[in-house]
């Protein structure tokens, strides 16, 4: 563990430099994450300004909701964006094989060789609309609160870690597993949106199935009814735990059954 | 030391129907085929040993390499590189650190950075002292002829210098063991040339031991010192180069050049059934004896025939291990093909 974190600066560093010769392929990727985000922001702002309110939904408060979401999004983006790749592509094609091979944590290896920072794009929209719609949430804001919701943040990194983690390694199984993923993921989108009034079954879903409204969703919704963040921290605790554990399982049982790909 | 205990691996796949209906009901069904793509193999490697691990396309060279080098699990049977198994992942990185791996159709160098960077990489992967470290670069880079090429980005190299490269990169950290999977593949003879002459000087150098798959013979007659010959998944020989010379019989092909027309008959009649085949042109001034080489030695038959004829042109050929190669793979070949990797 201790030689995986101090290689990671290296890695780092590799990618970045590794990069620059694609420079104006990741700044029109950063540019246009972030354009996709404002775009769909607008959207939300033309459907819900036209009603002061929705429920206990002011637009501010859907709107910091909204750049909430994008955070944990984007930072599990920049750091682990190769797990789509072993969905679609790296277990199909044999290209694990080389990681395998050398005396460092495969999965680490495959992660860590890409850092992606064209994310930063939805990470700078995420925070940036937070910080304009936070006096507009009637959140009242206390230090308990700030904390709580950074710890939230942190901790949903590594649910989204853990979800892609899980439906990335069923590759080993199906081969190309890129569409469930893509499907799954995409669901993390409903949770930028008051996820309550979209019906019991789906709220359930997205709260105790695919937990995006679990980690994602309900911290915000805590803060706007002013009743503690904690039991958010602690829920994305779980969240993020479980999620892990069984985005680990998966892949070590996975990779048993590796089968590389013929020489062709 | 590298054992190989009745190790088997084996393949599911599942039998996929046609059409949309087709790919929904593999989706759920349970029904496949086994494919046997290492069946029941057993072989001992000592240190310093070379092997030449050679078979038709999808006797399972690749598979067994693959499970000796960390990638794959076997099904069944035990793999043990210095008492070791190297897909436990307790005992992985333990057991990798000691091996190197060249894969002649991947490489495993970082693509879009200069050479430098990988090894810098895998240095701290390895955890190779910097001190050894640049010396050992330092040597492989004269070793391999490397310098005109060690600032230009991997994706701007040959074949060939990337062969070299990767060579390199398996190297950097002295295993004790090379496994090469067909290093010479796609590189033209002069190329192909310099990379076995590499191999061996590295092999020398180092005493590493050598496990190399291909389909070039040259490659095995000029490294290995032994052949493993794997047909549909099982050992179908293992011995020294020289006995499977032997074994396939060992012939030559004695071409001779002659002023006036040789009567064939009567040679055969003088050295009888150790003289294979005789194939007369050029209206018998050109004759070519293919001779058994265990029952008649060239220098009686080439001695008989120059005393007898005037000789113009004498041209004697050794049957090499690819023609043998060649008569296994067609005895065989039936079976091997289609079994996949």
């Amino acid at each position: 563990m201790l030689k995986e974190l101090k290689l990671y600066p290296k890695y780092v560093s590799m990618s970045l430099r590794s990069g620059l010769s694609y420079k104006a392929d990741s700044l029109i990727m950063m540019i246009s994450f972030g354009i996709t985000e404002v775009v769909s922001l607008a959207t939300i702002y033309l459907i819900v300004g036209s009603v002061p309110q929705f429920g206990i939904w002011t637009f501010g408060a859907l709107a910091f909701l909204f750049g909430f979401v994008l955070v944990p999004k984007a930072l599990d983006h920049i750091f682990t964006d190769d797990l789509w790749i072993l969905a679609y592509w790296a277990i199909r094609h044999g290209d694990l094989d080389i990681y395998l091979t050398r005396p460092l944590n495969p999965l680490y290896q495959f992660i860590a060789k890409t850092f992606k920072w064209d994310g930063i794009g939805e990470l700078v929209v995420g925070v940036v609309v937070m910080c304009i719609f936070a006096p507009q949430t009637g959140i009242v804001w206390t230090a308990s609160g700030v904390i709580g919701l950074i710890l939230c943040g942190l901790l949903g990194i590594f649910c989204f870690t853990g979800i892609k983690l899980i439906f990335a390694s069923l590759a080993f199984w199906v081969k190309n597993a890129g569409i469930f993923l893509n499907t799954v993921y995409s669901l993390s989108g409903y949770a930028k949106y008051p996820i309550r009034y979209m019906g019991k079954a789906f709220a359930s879903i997205m709260f105790y199935v695919v937990p995006f409204g679990l980690f994602l969703y309900y911290p915000i919704e805590c803060l706007v009814l002013g009743t503690t963040i904690w039991w958010a921290v602690l829920w994305s605790a779980i969240a993020a735990a479980i999620l892990m554990t069984i985005g680990f399982t998966v892949w070590h049982i996975g990779i048993r059954r590796y089968e590389s790909a013929g020489n062709s | 030391m590298i054992e190989l205990k009745n190790v088997e691996k084996y393949f599911k796949k599942p039998i996929r129907g046609k059409g949309v209906w087709g790919m929904f009901k593999t989706l759920f069904s349970r029904k496949h085929t086994l494919v046997k793509a290492v069946d029941g193999v057993s072989f001992t490697v000592d240190d310093g040993e070379c092997v030449g691990y050679i078979g038709a396309n999808g006797a399972g060279k690749s598979t067994t390499i693959k499970m000796m080098s960390g990638i794959l699990t076997p099904t069944a049977g035990e793999i043990l590189i210095d008492g070791k198994h190297p897909y436990k992942s307790k005992e992985r990185n333990a057991v990798l650190k000691t091996i190197g791996v060249v894969f002649g159709q991947k490489t495993q160098l970082w693509y879009d950075l200069p050479l430098t960077e990988t090894y810098e990489l895998l240095k701290y992967i390895y955890d190779v002292p910097e001190d050894e470290y640049k010396r050992r670069i330092g040597e492989l880079i004269e070793l391999l002829d490397m310098k005109p090429f060690m600032d230009a980005p991997v994706r701007t190299l040959s074949l060939g210098q990337r062969m070299r490269a990767d060579l390199a990169a398996a190297m950097l950290h002295n295993p004790k063991t090379l496994f090469l999977d067909e290093p010479t593949i796609g590189l033209d003879v002069l190329v192909k040339r310099n990379l076995i002459d590499a191999i061996n000087k590295l092999k020398t150098e180092y005493n590493t031991t050598l496990i190399l798959t291909t389909h070039a013979m040259s490659d095995i007659e000029l490294l290995c010192n032994r052949v493993i010959i794997l047909d549909a998944g099982k050992v179908l020989f293992d011995g020294s180069l020289e006995s499977v010379k032997h074994m396939f019989g060992d012939s030559r092909d004695i071409t001779v050049r002659t002023k006036s027309p040789v009567d064939c008959d009567s040679v055969k009649a003088k050295f009888g059934d150790a003289i294979l085949k005789s194939d007369l042109s050029d209206g018998g001034h050109n004759v070519t004896f293919t001779i058994d080489a265990v029952k008649l030695g060239s220098g009686e038959l080439l001695g008989h025939l120059l005393s007898q004829y005037e000789a113009e042109d004498v041209k004697i050929a050794e049957t090499g291990i690819e023609q043998v190669v060649e008569k296994l793979y067609k005895k065989t070949g039936v079976t091997a093909e289609g079994s996949g990797e």
